[in-house]
């Protein structure tokens, strides 16, 4: 298993080459550069002031030669400087992921939890009210765009009813570990509910395939608990195309965070990665598609080697 | 163990209380036009003075009503020499934020380094004409200039004056994106900057030294939303004091425990022809558009009343001259005009447009319903302002929905009209080359006399009437939502933002 996801590390590197080298080109394809960006409209700068700043952020040079420079210095663990305040790339990504992380984690955990649950106990007591009811709901998760979520949410929940802040990370001058869940629990939740949805469906028919095989027969007929049969005999098999799908919305997951890091005004990586878009801030763009690229990639990854715990047959080679 | 549970909580609680007690106001100061969150840099920002203008100070200062500039630094200043030489003579006593004395090196170091073209300062084009800063003694400074400029004391508004001990030991080309403007940077403002939260917020703690005397509140905190349904959602729960409203928010904060503000937003929307562009020469093409766009009727349906209609790009009364041409709307008029400058009505035309919002959004379907009843297609299209600066500085396309601040004073035009200041010189986007507009404006920079200022510019709003370089549509108001809980509260839109005295130290909280 070591071996394999060494392989499959050092095979994600040129995945991640040609990602960078797609996005720079793209990039290229843009209307306005950084420089157009930064500008106002209404604002007057001398040719000889334009000519400084582009020399400064280096896009006088040919877009090969800027491509190879930043890869240069990305290769050396340099991710260049953030153009609208000269900050280190690297660092300005490393102050915003925790937040993120901490969104995204609550969001899947929360996620995978009601989702699964949901989802076995429609396949228990299926073509019931209780079911059908689930079922509803799920295809209302699956087709509510997390960002119009996120507005009714807070609607609901922060205007109506009062229970959570209106958005943030914390409130100035506390920022205890309390102040922030309570931040945390209105967004996080509401990025589960498409988790919870699409995982809900994956679930129940995952279940129903496995639950009226035979073995499945054959251990209730041995007198097996009805409880003890779902969960470790149904439950356990019907999972793996279940981890599939967790591992591949990981992608969707960071899109959702996007819209909601905006709307909740949680200072996350989503949020700068709109800001560097909406700046053409190359290498914050860059740096931020690094950094997303390889985490889906371990998301992968991980998935796979969950496969072999959850069957002990499936073996890496 | 749960007692001694409860009694550390307890403790915690009442350590914590001063805290808590402490008098707040948090508001989204940088949302909307006029804000430019989390840029610090008073050299290079183009908006955001609102807050800028909480920790640093300029020499003078326009009132609420943009009628008169005092001193605010300056305690007085005279002007000699047909308008070449500034004399100002600061307050005595202003301190630094790090309890050093300000001094008149301070101005002709911000001044000097405005001019820096390495500090990449829009300043630069305002003290273009400063030949030199000269500080006789410590409470002194004489700025001297090439030719006679009236709009001096209006750029100097905005301009903040920075502390030479601390910036000049950074180059000035490093000082662009330098950590000082967002780590502890010194200003001689009511608050003092207590910190920065990245994404999240600015906290201000009073200055107890200001000259004005020492605020009436703690801290000053500016959050940051990147949505504005956000913030408005944020003032109704009550989380924030204030924030920018945009028309449509209005009708939902009206009501709740937040009071609306407004103002004329001292900024003019009009639709721009690229006038390098042939089929755009014949002036009666643009009196056609004119005539085809019912304005009085989208002011009222769309704006609510929440707008006014502007006949040439300045809207302050005092220089709008009598007999402007109202451009009625009057669609057969404007049929005929098109069909008389041989307009060739299988045309589509795309009007390009920054604006995102809904408001706009409708504005520009209606124009265009509009104008292809009077047999002129177009098609807006909505962009980033990015993509609109890099193709309006080039000539490859055909008309703009836009938007430019013309005021408190008219020469803030002059690059948006002059042809001096065709791309990539300036921002004359338009290709605007109208001699004798040129001439006015020029005149209008180098004019001392005041009667004699407004006799120019109205003389210039009745060619542009005529001309129409832009064809001037209306001017909106802006509006700010403030909650009920605080007193004394000072706030007008304003392009950029700031630049008056809001008096934010008398600012409380009930």
């Amino acid at each position: 298993m070591g071996i394999y996801a060494l392989r499959r590390i050092l095979t994600s590197i040129p995945l991640l080459l040609v990602i960078t080298a797609l996005i720079f080109t793209l990039l290229q394809f843009t209307p306005g550069d950084p420089l157009d960006a930064y500008i106002p409209p209404d604002q007057v700068i001398s040719v000889q002031q334009r000519q400084i700043i582009k020399e400064e952020l280096g896009l006088d040079q040919p877009k090969a030669v800027q491509y190879v420079r930043w890869l240069g210095q990305a290769l050396q663990g340099n991710l260049g400087f953030r153009i609208k305040n000269g900050e280190p790339v690297s660092r300005e990504i490393a102050r915003r992921l925790p937040p993120t992380l901490l969104l995204m984690g609550l969001g899947v955990t929360l996620g995978v939890a009601f989702g699964v649950l949901f989802g076995v106990i429609a396949a228990v007591k299926r073509y019931t009210t209780l079911d059908n009811v689930l079922t509803f709901l799920a295809f209302l998760g699956i087709s509510t765009p997390a960002f119009l979520a996120g507005l009714l949410g807070l609607y609901v929940f922060t205007l109506k009813l009062g229970w959570f802040p209106a958005g943030g990370y914390q409130t100035p001058g506390d920022g205890s570990p309390l102040d922030i869940l309570r931040h945390l629990l209105l967004p996080a939740l509401i990025l589960s509910i498409t988790y919870v949805a699409v995982l809900m469906r994956y679930t129940r028919s995952s279940m129903l395939e496995v639950i009226f095989q035979d073995y499945v027969r054959t251990a209730r007929a041995k007198g097996i608990g009805e409880t003890k049969l779902i969960s470790k005999h149904v439950l356990r098999n019907a999972l793996i195309p279940v981890v599939t799908v967790i591992g591949a919305n990981v992608a969707n997951l960071i899109g959702g965070a996007v819209f909601l890091e905006s709307i909740f005004s949680w200072p996350g990586t989503g949020q700068l990665y709109l800001d560097a878009i909406d700046s053409r801030d190359y290498p914050m763009i860059m740096g931020i598609t690094l950094v997303l690229a390889a985490v889906i990639l371990f998301a992968n990854l991980i998935t796979d080697l969950l496969y072999g715990l959850i069957d002990p047959r499936i073996r890496y080679s | 163990m749960s007692k001694f549970l409860l009694t550390s909580l307890l403790a915690c609680a009442v350590l914590s209380g001063p805290a808590l007690a402490d008098k707040v106001i948090t508001g989204a100061f940088d949302q909307g036009p006029g804000g430019a969150p989390q840029q610090f840099n008073p050299l290079t920002n183009t908006a955001g003075f609102t807050w800028l203008n909480k920790y640093y100070s300029t020499l003078v200062l326009y009132d609420v009503n943009f009628k008169k500039i005092s001193g605010d630094l300056a305690s007085s200043w005279t002007v000699a020499d047909g308008g070449k030489k500034y004399t100002f003579v600061l307050r005595p006593n202003v301190k630094w934020h790090d309890g050093s004395l300000l001094t008149s090196k301070d101005v002709k170091f911000s001044i000097e380094l405005a001019n820096n073209p390495d500090s990449g300062s829009g300043f630069a084009a305002k003290f273009g004409n400063v030949t030199s800063v000269q500080t006789p003694s410590t409470r002194t400074v004489v700025i001297t200039l090439s030719k006679p400029n009236a709009a001096l004391l209006d750029a100097l508004t905005n301009f903040m004056i920075l502390p030479s001990a601390q910036l000049s030991k950074i180059p000035a080309k490093e000082l662009r994106s330098s950590a000082w403007w967002r780590t502890n940077p010194i200003g001689t403002g009511p608050f003092m900057w207590s910190k920065y939260v990245p994404d999240q917020y600015v906290e201000l703690k009073a200055n107890p030294n200001y000259y004005k005397g020492k605020p009436k509140i703690d801290r000053l905190v500016n959050t940051y939303f990147k949505e504005q349904a956000s913030a408005v959602l944020a003032l109704k729960s009550g989380n924030i004091d204030f924030t920018y409203l945009s028309l449509d928010d209005t009708k939902t904060v009206q009501g709740s425990n937040a009071t609306i503000l407004s103002g004329p937003s001292q900024v003019v929307n009009y639709l721009g022809f690229n006038l390098s562009d042939p089929r755009f020469k014949d002036v009666r093409i643009r009196q056609a558009v004119m005539y085809a766009i019912d304005r009085a009727t989208i002011v009222k349906q769309l704006y609510g009343g929440g707008a006014q209609l502007a006949n040439c790009p300045v809207t302050n009364d005092k220089y709008e001259p009598k007999g402007l041409n109202a451009y009625a709307y009057d669609p057969a008029k404007a049929k005929s005009l098109l069909q008389a400058a041989k307009w060739d009505s299988s045309e589509n035309v795309e009007i390009m447009t920054y604006y995102g919002d809904q408001l706009s959004k409708d504005v520009l379907v209606t124009i265009q319903q509009m104008l292809a009843q009077a047999g002129m297609k177009v098609t807006p299209r909505f962009v980033d302002v990015p993509t609109y600066n890099q193709v309006t500085g080039g000539n490859n396309f055909a008309m703009v929905y836009a938007g430019i601040g013309n005021g408190p004073d008219p020469d803030t035009l002059y690059p948006s009209m002059h042809s001096d200041f065709i791309p990539p010189n300036g921002t004359n986007r338009m290709k605007i080359n109208i001699p004798a507009l040129n001439k006015l404006f020029e005149t209008g920079q180098e004019t001392a006399s005041q009667t004699k200022r407004i006799k120019i510019y109205q003389d210039m709003c009745m060619l542009a009437n005529q001309q129409l370089p832009w064809d001037v549509l209306w001017t909106a108001k802006r509006f700010g939502g403030v909650s009920n809980k605080l007193i004394n509260f000072v706030w007008t839109p304003a392009p950029a933002g700031g630049r008056y005295d809001d008096q934010a130290q008398l600012w409380d909280v009930k």
